[in-house]
């Protein structure tokens, strides 16, 4: 049997340079992940000094650092998928409720395992993270006691642990790897470019289908109470948050595209008019409306990079290769 | 004059002769799904000689298709979330049923016949309660549901039959989605594919699940062997630093799986499209439409590799494959390239 060579993809315009990827890595990526590693740290410094679940400055630290996350949340490759640290620091979407029932299973037997650091880490991941850390901050059920107190000082230590790792990570040798392709994870710039391009556009697909289309729901029954981190109250934040963190991205894999850029302009002109912080608007026809438009013009970037910005970088926009079934 | 019986009679007679075959439908080798270039999706049957015999139009794009193993009918169905699936005379050209997935289901693309094609068993998503379901359509009565179970896993994909038994075999994805969330997968950290071995009534009979490393291994599409190989094709959810295989071969009898270290995540990008066996079942072919690449494993080693762009669809044409692009191209055995003014879909089915 055999086969001719057929039609390979030699229209490969430039590729993104060394330079951009380089780029990509110490001007996105690196200084996410410090903040990240930082306010995760002084979360978990909160925590100990006071555990109070409404404790102003505990609060506050819990607001700085998952700002934080979501700015790199998006970024799903290389030492954030290692052991698992990004899910154990966001276990979300969350179908089936795992992160209630996994606390109130912890707290109803008073687990030890909240006063053991390393045991903490081997717990369901469903209980770690930051939206495990949300419901003990902010849902009455969880509220107060002894032991909900320890448990979230052992949730903002695995988070700022996690957090940590992943930094250590980056700047141990993951950054290089991608930064300078030609090794055994990446052997040529296109494959990192695809990693970094694929990471760009997962996190804005996440973004329109999961963070806006759960709420969305259906028309017949919309689903306000599945806004993520709805209690509290950043559900267009995250979505505004990660939008200007694939911004920055775009601008530097694309080399400064201005018509990806003025997509990602309107979108967050669309996210920043909608006034709705947790998208309760749903509910109403109106308020439905307002939402998918935004959706809609979070798929408008999607469709420029698939179509424009991803071919020009040999990633080919193929009618199998997009699909994904 | 004819009596009222013997007119009856001869009616019967002539529905009996001219019951339509394949044959009337221009005798297609192949049925694929795909896209014109005016935007409208199609079903088309393709010769062996890869020239189109008929071409459909289907309401929303296609995925798989099923084609019944007698009558030129096949079944052509919407590609997931879609809640259609649409019974087409391929001689014709006309719809003859249509097969809408109960409240709260979806399909998933997929679906196999009985041996005699009496009924059809469809992939479903019950996705408010994220459980795989089989579908059970009555081919005999114009495609009634008479039944469903359970398919023993979460998001079901492909389903095939073995050869000379009663047997399904089903390959849970793992992956959980929900339609008002599209296409995006909810449980990455907890998924578990399967493949899951069930008789008619939906009893189940035995499941291969591969090691926890595998846990992001979505098993999404099959083949199956004249001696009941069950070849799978996986998609993987993680990071590309595990650079684990996506192909292999199960057996049922010996619960024995052969995983092929060749077709890994690297070097077809973490994602197999398709999946065939050659008629002599020595072949086992696999397509990467990410990476532009087919490869072909005999004997239970990587006997050639093709870079085709966008390729997807493959299907056995005696010992070989034929293999079909987005970009228009069908690549036949003996090197021959055809190229229609189309983009084929995920997969090319052989019409038995």
């Amino acid at each position: 049997m055999r086969y001719c060579l057929a039609l390979l993809c030699c229209l490969v315009a430039p590729l993104a340079h060394a330079q951009d990827l380089r780029a990509i890595v110490e001007d996105h990526i690196t200084p996410r992940y410090v903040a990240l590693a930082d306010r995760t740290a002084t979360l978990a410094d909160q925590a100990q000094e006071d555990c109070t679940p409404d404790a102003p400055p505990l609060i506050a630290a819990y607001h700085d650092a998952f700002d934080a996350w979501i700015g790199v949340s998006h970024l799903r490759f290389g030492p954030s998928e290692v052991e698992d640290r990004a899910f154990a620091l966001s276990f979300w979407p969350d179908p089936r409720g795992a992160t209630p029932t996994a606390l109130g299973t912890l707290i109803r037997d008073e687990d030890p395992v909240a006063f053991d650091a390393d045991a903490f880490a081997t717990v369901s991941i469903a209980a770690r993270g930051f939206y495990a850390l949300e419901f003990l901050l902010f849902d009455p059920q969880f509220a107060g006691g002894d032991y909900p107190c320890a448990l979230i000082r052992a949730v903002t230590g695995d988070i700022s642990r996690n957090a940590a790792a992943i930094l250590d990570g980056w700047q141990g040798g993951y950054g290089a790897l991608i930064s300078q392709p030609g090794n055994d994870t990446y052997r040529t710039k296109p494959e990192a470019a695809r990693q970094i391009f694929t990471a760009l556009t997962t996190g804005l697909e996440f973004t329109s289908d999961v963070r806006l289309g759960r709420p969305m729901g259906t028309i017949d029954r919309p689903r306000p109470k599945r806004a993520e981190a709805r209690r509290s109250g950043r559900s267009l934040r995250h979505v505004v948050l990660s939008l200007e963190a694939t911004r920055e991205l775009g601008q530097l894999i694309s080399s400064g595209d201005a018509g990806l850029d003025g997509a990602f302009a309107s979108a967050l002109d669309r996210a920043s008019a909608l006034d709705d912080p947790v998208f309760a608007g749903v509910s109403e026809p109106q308020g439905r409306l307002r939402v998918e438009a935004l959706q809609q013009s979070i798929n408008t970037i999607r469709t420029i990079l698939d179509a424009q910005i991803g071919p020009s970088l040999g990633i080919a926009a193929g009618f199998n290769s997009l699909d994904g079934d | 004059m004819a009596t009222r019986r013997s007119f009856l009679t001869s009616l019967l007679a002539a529905s009996l002769l001219a019951r339509p075959t394949w044959a009337d439908a221009g005798c297609p080798a192949f049925l694929s799904a795909a896209m014109r270039h005016d935007g409208q999706y199609v079903l088309c049957g393709l010769s062996a000689s890869a020239q189109i015999t008929f071409e459909i139009p289907l309401p929303a794009r296609g995925h798989a298709a099923a084609a019944h193993p007698l009558r030129p009918e096949a079944v052509a169905f919407a590609r997931r979330p879609g809640t259609f699936a649409i019974v087409l005379d391929c001689s014709s050209g006309h719809q003859k049923a249509s097969l809408a997935a109960p409240a709260g289901r979806h399909f998933c693309g997929h679906g196999a016949f009985s041996a005699e094609g009496d009924l059809l068993f469809t992939t479903e998503n019950d996705y408010d309660a994220a459980r795989g379901m089989i579908g059970v359509w009555d081919a005999r009565q114009n495609y009634v549901r008479v039944g469903e179970f359970p398919s023993g896993g979460v998001g079901p994909h492909d389903i095939k039959r073995l050869p000379g038994e009663e047997v399904l075999v089903v390959a849970n994805g793992g992956i959980e989605t929900h339609p008002s969330t599209g296409r995006a997968k909810l449980n990455l950290p907890t998924m578990r594919a399967n493949l899951r071995y069930l008789d008619f009534s939906g009893n189940r009979l035995s499941k291969m699940e591969l090691d926890a490393d595998h846990q992001r291994n979505s098993i999404r599409h099959l083949a199956v062997s004249a001696d009941g190989g069950v070849g799978f094709a996986m998609q993987w959810q993680g990071d590309a630093i595990n650079d684990l295989p996506l192909l292999g071969i199960h057996w049922r009898q010996m619960d024995e799986t052969v995983l092929f270290d060749e077709a890994s995540v690297r070097n077809m990008h973490g994602y197999l499209g398709s999946i065939a066996f050659a008629n002599d079942g020595a072949s086992l072919a696999t397509t990467s439409p990410r990476r532009g690449m087919l490869q072909v494993f005999k004997a239970g080693h990587l006997s050639e590799e093709v870079a085709i762009a966008d390729v997807c669809g493959v299907a056995t044409l005696g010992d070989a494959f034929v293999v079909t692009s987005g970009t228009g191209s069908v690549q036949l055995p003996n090197a021959t390239v055809r190229t229609h003014n189309l983009a084929w879909d995920n997969h090319l089915i052989p019409v038995s």
